[in-house]
């Protein structure tokens, strides 16, 4: 079903949200930038604005995320698994955004199923924000993941005249709107046509990036990509792991007890697959040392037709984060570009 | 999550530290300072280039006002000092810098290698959008580093030799002057004097090559890393750098310049607060009248009349001593030793936010907040002031440095009354007159603010060329042995208590807890060695055993150790950086 509510009568329902639980949404941070955080007042949040640089994914998968606590009792341990069951509500993700978590949740479904990663999902309700205008370097039209959405969300909202229109797509979604039923009227034809026509024409209106994943996953996931060409890649990479770290797609992960002596708490942290310690062996091993086989495993996970089928989609959502973050000259458009051309900087 | 996290102020009692309240603290640490300055022996201050501007501030007031002493230094400038005198010597009183944006839209960049990509990750991000952009890169160094792998034109030295590639493209320089008549800013007597000096330096097609390109471009950067090593062919070294820079125009235009590439975040502001014994506030000398007396003004007290020791003169004749997030073991070229004396302290207090080595030798260890739990600036190395806000508060009892700082200034009798790290940042606009204005520029909810501004082209001066040219020699030994950087990735604190960050660290002292040589294929093969075997290294100096490393980006004939292994391989190094070594394998 699909309603509308009045640009007015949003704050009504935001202050309902937000006495149902935790609300999540982009944000002005101090210096101007945008940011996703807790919001406490309706009025905090955007609803024209860029996306942040960091995505939140960080709400489902914490950058320190307690697994177990861990205690000692006499010459015992006591192991308790904590979970997060707070009810929350991310408001105003981009299409991007939202796709991103879709594929990260879809991984921890995998056997075996992640419970502390599940809890917390099955708690949040992912309210979208269609784009109306692309960003300067995305690129979600070759990702099939915006700047509008047919799936991943509960609700979805694109802004018409006076009013955002209201895609309801879970039940999560539907019990969102609950909490103000009065506020919400079903969409005429003309609203829903009217979204239909926004769609057509802001994908008019993209940026120069594009990058073509299937000619690329036919020759990485075939053997044809020629070491010499992620060697040469690999010099422009500087392997500071910030592209893994604003992924919305990204979840390498390590564990770490963290604790004093006696009381422990057993965490996932983020991690790069960059770094050149990540597969680093208790032996002193490491079978990635070089640069240039991190890389290639990384674009491997991103476009290898042997994870495509896996996860159902390419490893990348098209937020053109990693462009703007990659301090040498190895983000997803150039890379997959060169894999597809058989050669870098032509 | 950080390790080791001091949230206590402790005093030694009885040989053990105990837990004691800040006033107790500060009571004792006045009292027996006091003892130290009236018996008349040796006091000063150490700060540290991963401090605030706002606390290394008050440090170096702490020490010339408090504790009457120009004793004021911090470690890592004592191993960029001979580096610091070679720019100097042309640039004059300030560090030169270049912005990153200036180095991205260089089309010429000339870099003298330590290992740029692995140290200064955001220059080499900046030098790879030029190269995007097509400008020639010209590297300098003994390893084919990844810079060198992307550049225009490597040109390879021996390690120690760096001097005979600069004065080579020096010649080619002038000869290109004097060819091509361009108009260059070195003319008349003073460049025919230079002329006659280099006229017979060698200049091979690569200097001609390279001196073409920096002669011919609008933009060009000077980038030079600090690889450590005392002596006089560091400073040699940078003189001549500098004035290549000098010579081709490039030291004073607008969007061309010098930048020295240093470790350590604040290292220029440090500089900048004057914490070195050489230095008032805004980098004046500390002999200079005027500067002398706007301060003394300012402060309300005369500045000491001697002239203060270095940190490592420091360490070895101080009694007491007040350390502010400064780690001498860790940084220091010969760190042990520092470590050692520093036990002999009678009176040593370490403001920091972690149990370093130095503080568990500490009488009296006063927690601080860490970079994130403090307000205040620091002075990045293009020379942009940015500010860092507190985003968590200290753990326990640990309060932010400027805070420690401007207490202990109290119990000094120090005047000023600072309520905020504000209020000290306004100080420093009245002590340093190029940070007049940070003050206003950074209330507005700005981030940053440039306070470094080209080299004035009216002041560098172009040292006499014998100074440059002097102690260039063909001599050649079968080895080479070098100490690579000038940064102990594993001892610093920020990285050592990161269980994230230190994992490379410990995956090499996994495997080579006493360290290690790197070396290409080919002389590990010479010597029947492979990764692992350890050789014999005999120099000057004494000799070692260690193992070996094989490394591709290695010419034969070059052994290099990491900046960390130091003093692992200082039986073979001795005070140097570079020595001739032969080799043998056990």
């Amino acid at each position: 079903m699909t309603y509308t509510i009045e640009k007015r009568a949003v704050r009504e329902w935001l202050q309902k949200l937000l006495g149902t639980g935790e609300v999540i949404a982009p944000v002005r941070g101090p210096c101007g930038d945008v940011l996703f955080s807790t919001v406490h007042l309706p009025d905090e949040v955007l609803w024209n604005f860029e996306n942040s640089l960091p995505p939140p994914k960080q709400l489902v998968l914490p950058q320190t995320d307690t697994l177990l606590k861990i205690n000692r009792n006499g010459d015992r341990y006591e192991i308790e698994p904590t979970y997060d069951d707070a009810r929350r509500f991310l408001l105003n993700v981009r299409s991007c955004d939202a796709k991103g978590i879709a594929f990260v949740t879809r991984m921890h479904e995998m056997e075996p199923a992640d419970a502390s990663y599940l809890r917390r999902v099955a708690n949040l309700t992912i309210i979208t924000l269609s784009c109306k205008v692309p960003c300067p370097s995305g690129f979600c039209v070759c990702t099939g993941s915006g700047p509008f959405l047919s799936d991943s969300y509960d609700l979805q909202l694109t802004e018409l005249d006076e009013s955002y229109l209201v895609e309801v797509g879970s039940e999560k979604g539907d019990s969102a709107l609950s909490s103000a039923p009065s506020l919400f009227r079903v969409a005429t034809e003309y609203q829903v046509s009217q979204r239909k026509e926004l769609e057509i024409e802001t994908k008019k209106h993209f940026g120069e990036e594009t990058c073509h994943f299937a000619s690329a996953m036919r020759r990485i996931s075939t053997g044809r990509v020629q070491d010499s060409l992620w060697e040469e890649m690999s010099e422009w990479c500087l392997g500071c792991g910030g592209c893994n770290l604003i992924c919305p797609t990204c979840y390498c992960f390590s564990v770490k007890d963290l604790g004093n002596d006696g009381a422990w708490t057993r965490c996932r942290m983020w991690d790069s697959c960059q770094y050149a310690a990540f597969t680093l062996e208790a032996s002193g091993h490491n079978p990635r040392a070089d640069r240039k086989q991190r890389m290639k495993r990384r674009f491997f996970h991103k476009a290898s037709a042997q994870y495509y089928q896996r996860d159902c989609a390419v490893g990348c959502v098209g937020c053109g984060r990693c462009i703007k973050v990659c301090l040498g000259a190895t983000n997803m458009p150039a890379v997959i570009g060169a894999i597809r051309k058989g050669k870098w900087n032509d | 999550m950080w390790g080791d996290r001091l949230s206590q102020p402790l005093l030694r009692k009885n040989e053990k530290l105990e837990c004691v309240s800040w006033d107790e603290a500060f009571d004792q640490i006045s009292k027996q300072f006091r003892r130290l300055i009236e018996a008349g022996k040796t006091v000063g201050v150490l700060g540290s280039a991963r401090a605030t501007n706002e606390e290394n501030y008050l440090a170096g007031k702490l020490a010339r006002v408090g504790l009457r002493t120009n004793n004021i230094d911090f470690s890592y400038h004592c191993l960029c000092l001979p580096l610091f005198e070679g720019l100097e010597d042309v640039c004059g009183g300030r560090l030169p810098a270049t912005r990153l944006n200036d180095i991205a839209s260089s089309q010429v960049i000339l870099l003298l290698e330590g290992n740029s990509a692995e140290t200064h990750p955001r220059v080499a991000s900046s030098i790879m959008k030029a190269l995007e952009h097509g400008a020639h890169l010209i590297t300098i160094g003994y390893r084919r580093t990844q810079m060198a792998r992307l550049s225009s034109l490597h040109l390879f030295t021996t390690p120690g030799k760096e001097r005979e590639v600069i004065c080579g493209l020096l010649a080619a320089v002038l000869e290109l002057h004097r060819q091509e008549q361009i108009l260059a800013p070195v003319r008349g007597e003073r460049y025919e004097e230079l002329w006659r000096n280099f006229e017979k330096v060698e200049r091979t097609k690569e200097f001609r090559q390279a001196a073409e390109w920096v002669t011919r471009a609008e933009r060009a950067t000077f980038l030079l890393a600090c690889n450590g090593g005392g002596g006089d062919h560091v400073r040699m070294d940078a003189a001549a750098f500098a004035s290549l820079a000098a010579v081709t125009g490039h030291l004073s235009k607008t969007g061309s310049g010098l930048l020295p590439l240093v470790a350590q975040s604040n290292f220029r502001g440090a500089y900048d607060m004057g914490v070195t014994p050489k230095r008032l506030p805004g980098c004046e000398r500390w002999d200079d009248a005027q500067a002398r007396q706007r301060l003394q003004g300012l402060w309300g007290s005369h500045l000491p009349p001697d002239q203060g020791r270095l940190a490592e003169d420091l360490l070895q004749s101080a009694n007491g001593l007040i350390v502010l997030a400064d780690d001498p073991p860790a940084v220091l070229p010969k760190g042990e030793q520092a470590l050692a004396v520093m036990e002999n302290l009678e009176l040593l207090v370490v403001l920091d936010a972690f149990g370093t080595r130095i503080a568990r030798q500490a009488h009296a260890l006063l927690p601080i907040g860490s970079f994130a739990e403090t307000d205040g600036t620091v002075t990045n190395m293009e020379g942009r002031v940015q500010r860092l806000r507190a985003a968590v508060s200290p753990p326990g009892k640990a309060k932010p440095g400027w805070q420690v700082l401007a207490e202990l200034c109290v119990r000094f009798g120090v005047g000023g009354s600072f309520g905020s790290a504000k209020d000290v940042l306004h100080e420093i606009g009245l002590a340093a007159p190029q940070y007049a204005e940070v003050e206003q520029r950074l209330a507005d909810n700005e981030w940053s603010t440039a306070v470094v501004e080209n080299v004035d082209g009216a002041r560098y001066s172009v040292p006499a060329p014998e100074g440059i040219v002097a102690g260039l020699s063909s001599a050649r030994s079968s080895h080479v042995l070098v100490s690579e950087g000038s940064f102990d990735w594993g001892r610093d604190p920020l990285v050592m208590f990161s269980p994230t960050l230190n994992r490379d660290y410990w995956s090499e002292r996994k495997l080579f807890p006493r360290g290690f040589v790197e070396m290409c294929q080919r002389d590990a093969d010479a010597l029947k060695v492979s990764v692992g075997n350890r050789v014999r290294l005999r120099s000057a100096h004494g000799e070692v055993v260690v193992p070996i490393k094989v490394c591709g980006d290695l010419k034969p004939g070059v052994l290099s150790v990491p900046y960390a292994f130091r003093e692992e391989l200082a039986g073979v190094l001795g005070r140097g950086s570079v020595t001739a070594v032969s080799i043998e394998a056990l």
